[in-house]
C-alpha cells in the first residue's frame, strides 16, 4: 500500500486495485481494541466476486451493480457520457445549484495540502495516498481542465498534467467519490475555503445524473422509494401510523405516563418531521419527542402524507433532481397542513438539505420557517414547564457532534446547555464542536452496505470516531460502569450501531448510544421508570 | 446479480445473500439458509418468528420493528439471537425470504 501513488495511476492497471486495506497499517485504536489480531476481520472479495464485479479501486465495493462494458463501443459511450457530464457541471444552465462554489473550489486550490491532515479517513487509513482529499480533487481538476475547458487537451499535454480518461479511470473515480463522508472538515481548515467534499459530491452527481450510476440504497431504494411510498425504509403511511400507535401504547406502559402522538393536525404551530428509520429502529427517539412536546404544551403534529413522516433527503448526497423533489414534497406537506413552522428531527443531513440547500429551491409560500430540533428542544427543556431531576442521569455521558448540524450550520451550544443541565457527568470528546470528527457514516455512507462496504466503514471511516469515544470515557474503562454516547442524528446512530457491533463496544466498554431527547425524558420527574437501559428486561 | 443455490434450486440474491424473488420462497429455502449458518434443525420457535416476519412483510411491504417482533413472538432479543445466529435482521429476515432491510434502519 505504501508505494507512492501518482495522480496518473488512476487510469492505469485495468482491473487491478490501486491499493488494499491492511489492518496493521491503519491508525492504532486504544485498548482494549488495540490488538490487530483481535480486531474483526476485513472481508475480502471472493474470486467469484472479483470476476463478476468492478473492484479496481481498493478491494472494496459499494455498488455491485456498476456495469461492465461489453465491448469497446460501450466503453467509449460511457467515457463520452462522463465528458458530457463534466461539461454540464461547469455550465450555468445545468448546474445553477452548485456552480459557483464548485468553480471556486476548482480554481483556488494552492496545493498546500493543509486539508489532508484534517481528513479523518486519510488519517485513519494510515495516510493512504488514495484517500488524500486532494488526490480525488486534483484528478477531477485536471479532467475538468482537459475535457471541459477550451484548449484543454493542448494545455494538458504542455503542462504534463495529462490524465487519461478511460473505463478504468471513470469506474475507479465513481467508487472514490464514495470514500468521502462529505464532512467538510477539509473545507473548514482550508485557508482559501476550497471544499473537497463539494467536489466529491459533484462527482457523484455527475455519475447519477449523466450515467445513472448511484448506490442502490441512495437512489432506487432511497429517494425513488421515498417519493413513491413515503420512505426509503419502505414504510407506508398506514404502517407508520400503526407503528406509532403501537409505540405510544408500549411506552405508556413502560414509562408509566400517558403518551399520545398527534397526526395530521391542521393549523398546528409545529410540524415535526422525524426520520422513519428512527420510528423503526430507535423508537425511543420519536417517543421522547411525543412525551416532551405534550408535556410542554406545544401545539404540534406529525404528518402521514407520503414523505411527510420521513425527513431524510438522500438527494443531498448525490443528485440535485432528487434533492429538489424531496425538499419540495416536505414543504408542500407543511403548507397544506398550514403549520407555522417545520421542526427537523434528530437527523443531520435533513438539516443540511432542508435548512440550507433548500433555501435556494423553495420560493414564495413554500419557504416555510424551518427550525433545528436542537434549539426547539432547548426551548422545551428551559421553558419551566417540565420538572427534571438530573440525578436520574447520573452516568457518564459524552456528545457526538453531527457534522451537518454543528460544522455546517454552527449549531453548537443548545445541545450542550441541555447536557450540562441534565447530565451531571457530561464530558466532551476531543476534538469536538465544529472540529469534531465525522462518525464515519456521513455523506450517505451509513445506509450503504453492499458487498463488503460495511467493513470499510467500520474499520476506516469510523476509526477515529471510535477512538474518540473510547478516549472520552478513559476514566471509566470498566464495562460495569454504564456510559451513554449521545448522538443526535439517525445516520450517526446507524454508523455507531455498525461500529459498536463490529468491536463489541457495549460488551467490552459498557457504552450504549442514543439521541438527545431520550436524556431529557429520562430525567423527567414524571416518568415512573427509566427510559434509558443498558440491559434488556 | 449474484446467485445462490438453496435446496437444489438457484435463486437471485443480493451481495449479502438475501433473496430477491420473495415469491419463490419455500420452507426448504428457509432450512437451506439455516444450514448455511450451522442451524441444522428448525424448531417451532424458529417457524413462529420466520412465519411472523414473512407474513408481516407480505402484508405491509416492510419488516416489522424489533419491538413488535418481540411482542408478537414472545421471544426477547437474546432469545432471538439464540435462535438466529446473526440476529433478527441479518438471519431471520434472510431465512424468511424477504429483502434485506434498507433505508436508515
Amino acid at each position: 500500500m505504501k508505494k507512492r501513488l501518482k495522480l496518473t495511476d488512476i487510469a492505469k492497471g485495468g482491473d487491478a486495485p490501486l491499493t488494499e486495506i491492511n489492518l496493521d497499517e491503519l491508525t492504532p485504536l486504544p485498548p482494549p481494541y488495540d490488538k490487530v489480531e483481535e480486531q474483526p476481520e476485513f472481508k475480502r472479495l471472493t474470486e467469484e466476486q472479483k470476476e463478476r464485479l468492478v473492484c479496481n479501486l481498493d478491494g472494496v465495493v459499494s455498488y455491485a451493480a456498476l456495469p461492465k462494458p461489453k465491448n469497446k463501443e460501450e466503453e467509449k459511450k460511457y467515457v463520452e457520457q462522463f465528458v458530457s457530464g463534466l461539461k454540464k457541471l461547469l455550465s450555468k444552465e445545468n448546474n445553477w445549484t452548485f456552480l459557483q462554489p464548485l468553480l471556486l473550489s476548482l480554481d483556488y486550490c494552492a496545493r498546500c495540502q493543509t486539508c489532508n491532515e484534517a481528513c479523518p479517513i486519510y488519517l485513519a487509513s494510515g495516510k493512504n495516498e488514495l484517500y488524500r482529499p486532494t488526490y480525488r480533487s486534483e484528478i477531477f481538476r485536471r479532467l475538468v481542465n482537459k475535457y471541459a475547458r477550451p484548449g484543454g487537451k493542448f494545455k494538458a499535454k504542455l503542462n504534463r498534467e495529462d490524465i487519461e480518461l478511460n473505463w478504468t479511470t471513470i469506474t475507479r473515480f465513481y467508487e472514490l467519490s464514495y470514500r468521502c463522508n462529505l464532512c467538510r472538515r477539509c473545507a473548514q481548515i482550508c485557508p482559501l475555503g476550497v471544499d473537497n467534499a463539494l467536489i466529491a459530491r459533484e462527482i457523484r452527481k455527475l455519475f447519477s445524473q449523466e450515467l445513472g450510476w448511484a448506490p442502490k440504497e441512495l437512489h432506487e431504494k432511497g429517494t425513488v422509494l421515498q417519493l413513491e411510498v413515503g420512505s426509503p425504509t419502505g414504510l407506508r403511511p398506514n404502517v407508520a401510523m400503526d407503528n406509532l400507535e403501537f409505540l405510544d401504547e408500549e411506552f405508556s406502559e413502560a414509562l408509566g405516563i400517558e403518551i399520545k402522538t398527534p397526526w395530521d393536525k391542521k393549523g398546528a404551530d409545529v410540524l415535526l418531521i422525524h426520520s422513519a428509520g428512527d420510528i423503526i429502529s430507535f423508537p425511543e427517539g420519536p417517543i421522547s419527542f411525543s412525551v416532551l412536546c405534550n408535556a410542554a404544551g406545544i401545539n404540534w403534529t406529525l404528518s402521514s402524507e407520503v414523505g411527510g413522516y420521513d425527513g431524510v433527503n438522500y438527494g443531498v448526497f448525490y443528485d440535485d433532481f432528487q434533492l429538489a423533489k424531496v425538499a419540495t414534497r416536505h414543504a408542500q406537506i407543511a403548507q397544506e397542513l398550514g403549520v407555522k413552522k417545520i421542526v427537523m428531527g434528530e437527523c443531520g443531513h435533513q438539516h443540511k438539505a432542508f435548512m440550507t440547500v433548500a433555501d435556494r429551491i423553495l420560493t414564495g409560500e413554500l419557504n416555510i420557517p424551518r427550525e433545528s430540533v436542537m434549539t426547539f428542544l432547548e426551548d422545551i427543556v428551559f421553558s419551566g414547564k417540565i420538572k427534571f431531576d438530573p440525578s436520574k442521569n447520573n452516568f457518564p455521558v459524552t456528545l457526538h457532534d453531527p457534522c451537518n448540524i454543528v460544522r455546517n450550520l454552527g449549531i453548537v451550544e443548545p445541545q450542550r446547555r441541555i447536557l450540562r443541565y441534565l447530565c451531571p457527568q457530561f464530558r466532551e470528546m476531543t476534538p469536538h464542536g465544529i472540529d469534531n470528527y465525522c462518525c464515519g457514516g456521513g455523506g450517505g455512507l451509513s445506509v450503504m452496505s453492499d458487498v463488503n462496504f460495511t467493513d470499510w466503514k467500520a474499520h476506516v471511516a469510523g476509526r477515529l470516531k471510535l477512538k474518540q469515544v473510547i478516549d472520552a470515557f478513559a476514566d471509566h474503562p470498566d464495562p460495569e460502569v454504564k456510559k451513554y454516547l449521545c448522538a443526535p442524528c439517525l445516520n450517526c446512530k446507524l454508523q455507531f450501531r455498525d461500529i459498536f457491533d463490529y468491536y463489541k463496544v457495549k460488551e467490552r466498554s459498557g457504552i450504549i448510544f442514543g439521541g438527545l431527547g431520550e436524556l431529557a425524558v429520562n430525567a423527567m420527574v414524571d416518568i415512573k421508570k427509566p427510559l434509558i437501559k443498558w440491559e434488556e428486561e | 446479480m449474484a446467485q445462490m443455490k438453496l435446496a437444489g434450486d438457484t435463486y437471485e440474491v443480493d451481495e449479502n445473500g438475501f433473496m430477491q424473488e420473495t415469491d419463490r420462497w419455500t420452507e426448504d429455502v428457509a432450512r437451506a439458509y439455516a444450514a448455511r449458518e450451522n442451524v441444522n434443525e428448525l424448531t417451532d420457535e424458529h417457524w413462529t418468528a420466520v412465519n411472523y416476519l414473512r407474513n408481516y412483510y407480505l402484508e405491509n411491504g416492510i419488516c416489522p420493528m424489533i419491538r413488535r417482533l418481540i411482542k408478537e413472538t414472545g421471544f426477547n432479543l437474546s432469545k432471538l439471537y439464540q435462535l438466529f445466529p446473526e440476529g433478527p435482521a441479518q438471519s431471520a429476515c434472510k431465512w424468511a425470504g424477504v429483502p434485506k432491510p434498507t433505508g436508515c434502519v
